[in-house]
């Protein structure tokens, strides 16, 4: 049980801080800054109410200082200044540090607050009213002595016809029934999580059968010290009992008194009462709508899986299916295979559509993944001195939950690049005629079944000259390469191991590592890169990731007599040439394409199949990439594509270079996947112009 | 060894010599069906087929055994085993019985060719010598 709530906690926890940091972030750029405090001082206490009822204390007692504090902006005691956003960033990054300690099974406990909630409060004590705060409480606390004789006096509510039953049948089992009253001390921070511990420790010893006021509503009017009255049934004796009670946390003082037997007595005491009771069924109703509107489930990820695997399943007998009435109708023409045809065609419809909803359910929103981008790019222009707006378009964008984890590395690499390097300092960007601010849009778009992000900046863009002479320099060419390099290719090489365009590598990027581990990410996800850039005006990096990883279009091929899959997000386009388009470079054969010199592989060499197409006067090819590398592929027969269900070849095989994967074809046989990121490092690594 | 003389094995054949393997870890045995090629992978390993949907790898144990290769005939078959939760198909020649044996002796340095780490023993039949496999050996050869 309680794990499940901790998933819940988590859930909001992540919810409430990402909140946070946009509403932060909004308060920097001071848009209706009083609705944005209201709303930071609600997700704190909303985070500080759930973390004490989940016991992990440090948090709460870190959400309860920016509580405070946001409480003092909120009633104008404190202004919106750029030390308070310090301050409330830095809380909120150590929430999240909390949020990680408590998500690898911790409290918190390793995590140091001190410093952190110091400050918060030194900003909040910046005036006398907080330490006037303070000594009023001090009187409240002598009072508890007194509290014993006062409380006698509290008058019992009027319990309403269900409560009186169960109190009734609780004394005819010779159970006691106690009206326990409690008073909170007013130095209790949380007292609605505590009403409910108090609750929970009672119900241990008997049953809580009413409680006033209602410990769902407690938490709003927590000011000062509380009073709760419960009701209770148990076998521990009234002086037991009071004692139990007073040994709780934060329990001032305790009063147990035996129910009276008017107060449950089955008469309706009479209809004023009554209609004043009745509010309580109708909060119920309330609620149950509230939750009604979040219509969810939770479901594991292996379960999606599973279903994922058997909707593969069927795609695959469905193509069987196809296939059997095709031949079937070559051969007979009677109604009986006209029907298998409609029953046919009708499947592969139904499993279309249940194959696009099993997707669905696996697909997210990008949003959650751009959402951390705002206040990065914020910190980062900060601190490199820079001034930047981010845009963000398509947020709604949907995609496969593992490619959102997969892709943020590479995206942070990116926009991190394009604030260090790309972007200019505000001076230059003036002399150079262009707005001090620069723009990073980031935008997330589907396109034909799959999906394209853009980062794009407005910054100086990229110098192929400045490249080729860095990689020169570090050795990642030689200088007779270069020469041969277009521009193009010239700023492809920023993705080569070991390159940095940086002059001085600078702590936010630059590292040399970035641009090529964005590469083998997206190689490691079927996806392309590629680079638009000009000179003084700006670059975009384009990515194309397929829409999932299990079930993928393929484009069907045959090398010799052996059907191969070729991925279609790995495709930029097929075309038919002549055996003279194809032309030797230095040793290796090319084709020119629109100004683009593409290198031409016979991979039947390297599948080790006959090489049959070498005779044919038309050759088709399939010009395939990966992140930045292209190169074309030529293909004996061209079959068509096809949706195909990506099965791994086993562990007994283990990898092959060049082979992603198997599937099974609608006649039943096998069909190789070719892996186009392994094929090009084998055949054509190097860009030849 | 006195102890597995009541255990079943599946006999089988490769040109002249018979090998057995026990009948628990033998999930099926097939005919011989379309084996579709993987390139560049160790030699023995003949390709993958299509086993009810599942993609099984096969391998030659001619070939691994280091006899040479054979057209497949009307008698070959694929003795698909489960190893390490995984099925891989065996080429053999011919399957012939289930037996039990009598007596296993350990196995010497090298039967018939073949090196001995392969068996766990070498099984006494009336029709004579069978070598046990040892599936970890031979599965797991580099």
């Amino acid at each position: 049980m309680l794990s499940e709530y901790r998933e819940v906690f988590l859930e909001e926890l992540e919810e409430q801080l990402q909140l946070m940091d946009e509403e932060i972030l909004k308060l920097e750029r001071e848009e209706d800054s009083s609705r944005i405090v209201q709303a930071l001082f609600r997700a704190a206490h909303t985070l500080k109410g759930s973390s004490a009822a989940m016991g992990f204390d440090i948090m709460k007692q870190l959400t309860h200082e920016m509580e405070q504090l946001l409480d003092l902006v909120r009633s104008g005691k404190r202004t919106v200044t750029g030390v308070l956003i310090d301050r409330l960033f830095q809380a909120l990054d150590h929430l999240k540090l909390l949020k990680l300690d408590i998500v690898d099974g911790g409290g918190g406990a390793g995590i140091d607050i001190s410093a952190c909630v110091r400050q918060l409060q030194s900003f909040a004590n910046g005036t006398e009213d907080a330490e006037a705060a303070e000594t009023v409480e001090l009187p409240e606390i002598e009072e508890i002595t007194g509290y014993a004789e006062t409380g006698a006096a509290k008058a019992k509510p009027v319990l309403a016809l269900n409560y009186r039953l169960k109190a009734s049948e609780c004394l005819d089992q010779g159970r006691q029934v106690n009206w326990i009253s409690v008073r909170i001390s007013s130095s209790c921070p949380i007292k609605g999580a505590r009403a409910f511990v108090i609750q929970s420790s009672l119900a241990e010893l008997g049953e809580v059968l009413y409680t006033q006021p209602d410990l769902e509503d407690l938490e709003e009017q927590a000011e000062g010290a509380t009073e709760i009255l419960y009701l209770h049934a148990g076998d521990l004796g009234q002086e037991e009992l009071k004692a139990f009670t007073l040994a709780l946390m934060d329990v001032e003082a305790v009063l147990v008194e035996a129910v009276s037997f008017e107060e449950i007595e089955l008469v309706q005491p009479s209809t004023v009462q009554t209609a004043a009771k009745t509010a309580g069924p109708d909060e119920g109703s309330v609620q149950t709508s509230g939750k009604a509107k979040s219509q969810t489930i939770r479901v594991s990820v292996e379960r999606l899986e599973h279903l994922m695997n058997l909707v593969g399943e069927l795609v695959i007998d469905q193509t069987r299916i196809h296939q059997v009435e095709r031949t079937q109708r070559r051969r007979f023409s009677d109604d009986s295979v006209e029907e298998l045809g409609h029953i046919s065609d009708h499947l592969s419809r139904i499993i279309g559509d249940l194959q696009e909803s099993v997707m669905k359910t696996r697909m997210l929103p990008i949003e959650q993944l751009f959402n951390r981008f705002p206040r990065m790019v914020r910190d980062l222009s900060r601190d490199l001195g820079k001034e930047i707006e981010l845009v963000i378009e398509g947020k709604d964008t949907e995609l496969d939950r593992t490619l959102i984890e997969e892709i943020a590395d590479p995206l942070i690499h990116l926009i991190r690049n394009a604030v260090d390097h790309g972007i200019e300092d505000p001076g230059v960007r003036t002399a150079n005629g262009k707005p001090a601010k620069g723009t990073l849009t980031i935008r997330a778009a589907h396109e034909d079944n799959q999906v394209v992000i853009y980062v794009e900046d407005d910054g100086a863009g990229i110098h192929a000259e400045k490249i080729r002479a860095s990689a020169i320099a570090k050795g990642v060419i030689s200088p007779e390469e270069a020469s041969y390099l277009s521009e193009m290719e010239s700023v492809d090489l920023i993705f080569s191991p070991g390159f940095s365009t940086a002059a001085v590598v600078s702590e936010v990027s630059g590292r040399g590592v970035g641009m090529d581990i964005v590469k083998s990410h997206i190689e490691k996800l079927n996806g392309l890169i590629e680079i638009h850039t000009t000179v003084g005006k700006g670059t975009t990096f384009k990515i194309k990731l397929p829409l999932t990883l299990a079930i993928i279009e393929g484009l069907l091929v045959k090398l010799a007599a052996q059907t191969f899959i070729i991925p279609m997000s790995n495709i930029s386009e097929i075309v038919r040439v002549t055996r003279e388009d194809i032309v030797t470079v230095r040793g290796q054969s090319v084709i020119l394409l629109r100004n683009q010199v593409i290198p031409v592989a016979w991979i039947h060499e390297y599948f080790q199949l006959p090489k049959s197409s070498a005779a044919k006067q038309n050759i088709s090819l399939v010009i395939v990439g990966s992140a930045e590398k292209r190169l074309a592929l030529v293909v004996d027969e061209l079959i068509g594509n096809q949706e195909i269900v990506i099965k791994s070849l086993g562990s007994y095989i283990g990898k092959v270079t060049g082979i992603a994967g198997g599937t099974i074809l609608g006649d039943g046989s096998v069909a190789l996947i070719m892996e186009i990121a392994g094929i090009i490092a084998k055949m054509g690594g190097k860009t030849v112009s | 060894m006195q102890a597995s003389s009541q255990e079943q094995y599946i006999e089988f054949g490769i040109e002249q010599e018979q090998y057995a393997i026990r009948i628990q870890d033998i999930h099926e045995i097939i005919k011989i069906q379309e084996i579709t090629a993987i390139p560049n992978v160790t030699d023995y390993v003949k390709g993958v087929i299509n086993l009810r949907g599942r993609i099984v790898p096969v391998i030659s144990l001619r070939c691994l055994f280091g006899s040479e290769e054979a057209e497949y005939t009307k008698s070959s078959r694929i003795v698909v085993i489960h190893h390490l939760e995984e099925a891989v198909g065996i080429i053999v020649d011919r399957v012939n019985k289930v037996t039990t044996f009598t007596d296993i002796q350990p196995p010497p340095e090298r039967v018939g060719g073949v090196q001995g780490s392969f068996f766990t023993g070498i099984g006494l039949a009336e029709s004579g010598l069978v070598g046990i496999l040892r599936l970890d050996e031979v599965l797991l050869h580099e």
